[in-house]
């Protein structure tokens, strides 16, 4: 199921938090809200931990991680990380890295199996991405942004990328990714994919501003309802019908 | 190495990263050159239509090496153009602060800034493909739009922020029973735009206001262009008087640094004010204002 979400006014759910199987990171904010909508949906499953980065909230961005690992960017203070060690369970390495980019979140796109990074990366990081996350890495631009991990989005089931992205791209990449991609939006047009939303394998939050059509898309796309082809078309309708109300 | 914007006469080199190429290059230059103005009438083509104004800054050729330094010439075209329901992710931008860090419907609010055509000016360059927006400013009647959610919330935070006790009865008359007769002005632009285009702008809010009187469809709506008063919600810094000493000058206009220049003169023409602080910056401190209408009585 899909949840929209906001941080403090703003719709940029991907920037204030990290979601992947085995964890949630979310942002110290101003208010209680943004957490406990993590906590009430997750918090059975997996833990959801309140962090900062490198003393900002802006932890989605700076960070790149899966259900095997975390890669922090080379600022992130000492207590940061033992606090992230401390809380996230004993099978998730977190790896702080020395890496000249360290918007990781905007440079790394991952899933449990592929990453696709930024094509400046260095050699060394990326061996480490390969190693910590245990993913196949590839560099590779999204609608010839080369900022990877901000155009798109991915889980283990299915993708969403920048709208502008080509056919021939969007192929390219499904083979890469071994997942269903789908150009699009969120949050009511914008193309920064990662921005706006967050995502795993059984759930997403996305902001407020997500139209039902744009969420309907997501829920299709990374399969989070139980996906019977007559039960997408049913539940598309609704929305559709939705918007018009 | 990032395209190079074709419009622009000349080829630039690379820009730090800002929002759009012009915000760069205006960002450059205001903080080093001189400016020299020139303005040039506004051609108003018909009512509630656009207008332009060129502007050109020109500045001191820089010292130091020729082809990766910036001269100083920027052409900007700005534009003044009806908002349009694609404006909607700029304005947002710009109105994230309006009520301080409380959560709110401003997606709302933006939809009905956006939604009334007739009165209100977005400032964006001509023929900017990025579609940012520089500036935004419109009034919103306060009683026509009285069951929108953001306007309620809008009013509510007003309400309780107000700790004046002389003040929160005439805010609640305004914000009730009077709410038919009273515009929320609202008016946001980046912190570099160019200060030559406020005047137009604010000449163009209240042009329109005075034609919507004439021009609007129903009675009803005419009627509600007609503002006895204004109410202005902004921000601006004051000086914690750190040392209590009389001076002999008590203007208390110097203890308050206004970001936006209208400010200034707003508050200095206002009826009455209140200030309250911000749960965002320590420094800052919000202002309401009413001001009696300049263009509404008729």
């Amino acid at each position: 199921m899909a949840t929209r979400l906001q941080f403090e006014n703003s719709c940029d759910v991907g920037v204030f938090s990290k979601l992947t199987n085995a964890y949630c990171l979310a942002a110290i904010g101003g208010s209680e809200n943004f957490y406990s909508t993590f906590e009430s949906e997750l918090a059975d499953v997996i833990p959801v931990v309140k962090t900062s980065i490198a003393g900002t909230r802006i932890i989605g961005r700076l960070c790149a991680g899966n259900k095997n690992g975390l890669l922090v960017p080379h600022n992130t203070t000492d207590q940061e990380l033992q606090h992230l060690r401390n809380s996230l369970p004993d099978q998730v390495v977190v790896r702080r890295i020395e890496e000249k980019l360290s918007a990781l979140g905007n440079c790394i796109a991952c899933n449990d199996h592929v990453a696709l990074t930024h094509t400046d990366l260095d050699k060394e990081t990326e061996e480490i991405i390969a190693d910590v996350l245990g993913v196949e890495v590839f560099r590779q631009t999204i609608a010839g942004n080369i900022l990877v991990g901000s155009y798109c989005a991915f889980s283990n089931r299915g993708g969403l990328v920048h709208p502008h992205t080509s056919i021939e791209d969007l192929d390219e990449l499904s083979t890469l990714l071994q997942v269903p991609l789908v150009a699009g939006t969120i949050n009511r047009g914008s193309e920064v994919i990662a921005a706006g939303m967050t995502v795993n394998d059984w759930t997403a939050f996305c902001g407020s501003d997500t139209t039902a059509t744009e969420l309907s898309v997501i829920e299709s796309v990374f399969k989070l309802r139980e996906a019977q082809p007559s039960a997408i078309v049913d539940e598309m309708r609704k929305s559709l019908i939705d918007t018009c109300v | 190495m990032p395209q190079e914007p074709a419009r622009h006469h000349r080829l630039l080199p690379v820009r730090p990263l800002t929002f759009s190429p012009f915000a760069r290059s205006v960002a450059r230059v205001a903080t080093a050159y001189l400016v020299k103005h020139y303005m040039h009438n506004a051609v108003q083509q018909s009512a509630g239509d656009e207008f332009k104004e060129k502007l050109k800054i020109i500045g001191r050729r820089s010292e130091s090496s020729e082809d990766e330094e910036f001269d100083g010439v920027v052409q900007a075209d700005f534009a003044f153009f009806d908002p349009k329901p694609d404006d909607f992710h700029g304005v947002k931008t710009l109105l994230q602060s309006y009520l301080d860090n409380k959560q709110w419907d401003l997606s709302g609010f933006v939809d009905l800034i956006l939604g009334q055509t007739t009165v209100g000016t977005v400032v964006k360059l001509e023929d900017d493909e990025d579609n940012g927006v520089f500036s935004i400013i419109t009034a919103l009647n306060l009683g026509r739009y009285k069951d929108h959610k953001c306007i309620t919330e809008l009013k509510e935070f007003l309400l309780n922020i107000c700790h004046e006790k002389d003040k929160i009865g005439n805010l609640r008359s305004l914000l009730g029973v009077e709410a038919q007769k009273v515009g929320l002005l609202v008016s946001q632009c980046v912190v570099n735009l160019p200060p030559e285009l406020l005047p137009p702008l604010y000449d163009a809010l209240f042009d329109e206001i005075s034609w919507a009187t004439e021009d609007e469809p129903t009675e009803e709506l005419r009627n509600s262009f007609r503002f006895q008063f204004y109410v202005v919600v902004s921000k601006f810094y004051k000086h914690k008087n750190a040392n209590q000493k009389r001076s002999s000058s008590t203007d208390k206009d110097e203890a308050f640094v206004y970001i936006k220049p209208e400010d200034e003169i707003l508050h200095k023409l206002s009826m009455w004010s209140f200030l309250f602080p911000l749960q965002t910056q320590q420094v800052a401190t919000h202002e309401m204002q009413p001001d009696n209408g300049g263009v509404a009585g008729r």
